[in-house]
């Protein structure tokens, strides 16, 4: 369903909520001219936010740096789920950054597990359309 | 890290449509339950600049991202009362640290709303006049959707979110 304003807007963005072993989780991702945003929540506010970015060269294999800038900084797993998220992003054609945000009710690895995938299922199919779109 | 249970799991993935929302005003307000994030985006044309607003509502925050002409990300900060006297901090989340164009934003905005903030703002720096422009609409913005309620005395109170 498409609104008929006349213009589009700038950012493009889709949300789902879907369950989480028991936990109703929010996922917004929208799109930047330089930047993916993601937005995961369970606990009603965005949480740790973490940043992710692709490395290196053209011609050499790509490496990818993430880290925390904001909220838990003890937690792996949310590290992991954004290396992921990092790498099929990267994979989809694009280089931009992404800035992540996990508001979890907890961080165990099969619910980061869980959530990587339905992220991934869900949101990045549509990233890759999108891009796809824009490279046409 | 288990990658390659995870990259067994992509294989098997369906690719799979959703309805999407590209390029609409996803405005949720009325729409599903209140623990839904709700999605508000919108433009304002002034003379000779464009301001394209993002306000996503969550339970217990409000992210907003506020484009000057682009839509680039910009810098990203975060802002919260803090007890016990109750002031504002706000702190440069992802860039910003040479230039706080958007901090004053998201003290002010937390000040009026009462909820922690999120916000990210490709304002120029040194553009005071575009900030407060920005910031003028917006909370108009914020009003009409009922995030700042008026007291009756003119000054504005937190909203009932939950």
């Amino acid at each position: 369903m498409y609104s008929s304003q006349p213009t589009r807007f700038p950012v493009t963005h889709k949300s789902v909520s879907l369950d989480i072993k028991g936990n109703k989780t929010d996922i917004v991702i929208c799109k930047y001219d330089d930047k993916f945003l993601v937005i995961v929540t369970q606990i009603g506010c965005m949480g740790t936010i973490l940043h992710a970015r692709k490395e290196g060269s053209v011609s050499t294999e790509p490496t990818f740096s993430v880290s925390v800038i904001f909220g838990k900084r003890d937690e792996p797993w949310l590290l992991a789920c954004g290396r992921q998220l990092i790498e099929h992003i990267s994979c989809s054609g694009s280089s931009r950054p992404l800035v992540l945000s996990l508001g979890l009710k907890d961080h165990s690895p099969e619910t980061l597990k869980e959530l990587t995938v339905a992220v991934i299922e869900n949101c990045l199919c549509y990233l890759a359309a999108i891009l796809k779109y824009a490279i046409s | 890290m288990a990658s390659k249970e995870l990259d067994t799991s992509f294989s098997e993935l369906l690719v799979t449509e959703g309805s999407d929302s590209v390029g609409q005003s996803n405005k949720l307000e009325g729409q599903g339950s209140n623990d839904d994030a709700q999605i508000t985006c919108f433009t304002e044309d002034l003379h000779d600049v464009t301001f394209h607003f993002q306000i996503i509502k969550l339970t217990k925050q409000i992210y907003v991202w506020i484009g000057c002409n682009t839509a680039k990300f910009g810098h990203l900060y975060a802002a919260a009362i803090t007890r016990p006297n109750k002031t504002v901090a706000v702190t440069p989340v992802l860039g910003g640290t040479s230039d706080n164009t958007g901090s004053g934003i998201a003290r002010r905005l937390v000040l009026k709303t009462g909820l922690n903030i999120i916000v990210a703002c490709n304002i120029p720096k040194d553009s005071p006049t575009l900030e407060v422009t920005a910031e003028r609409k917006l909370f108009e913005k914020l009003k009409s959707l009922g995030y700042i309620k008026p007291r009756p005395e003119g000054l504005p109170v937190r909203s009932a979110h939950n």
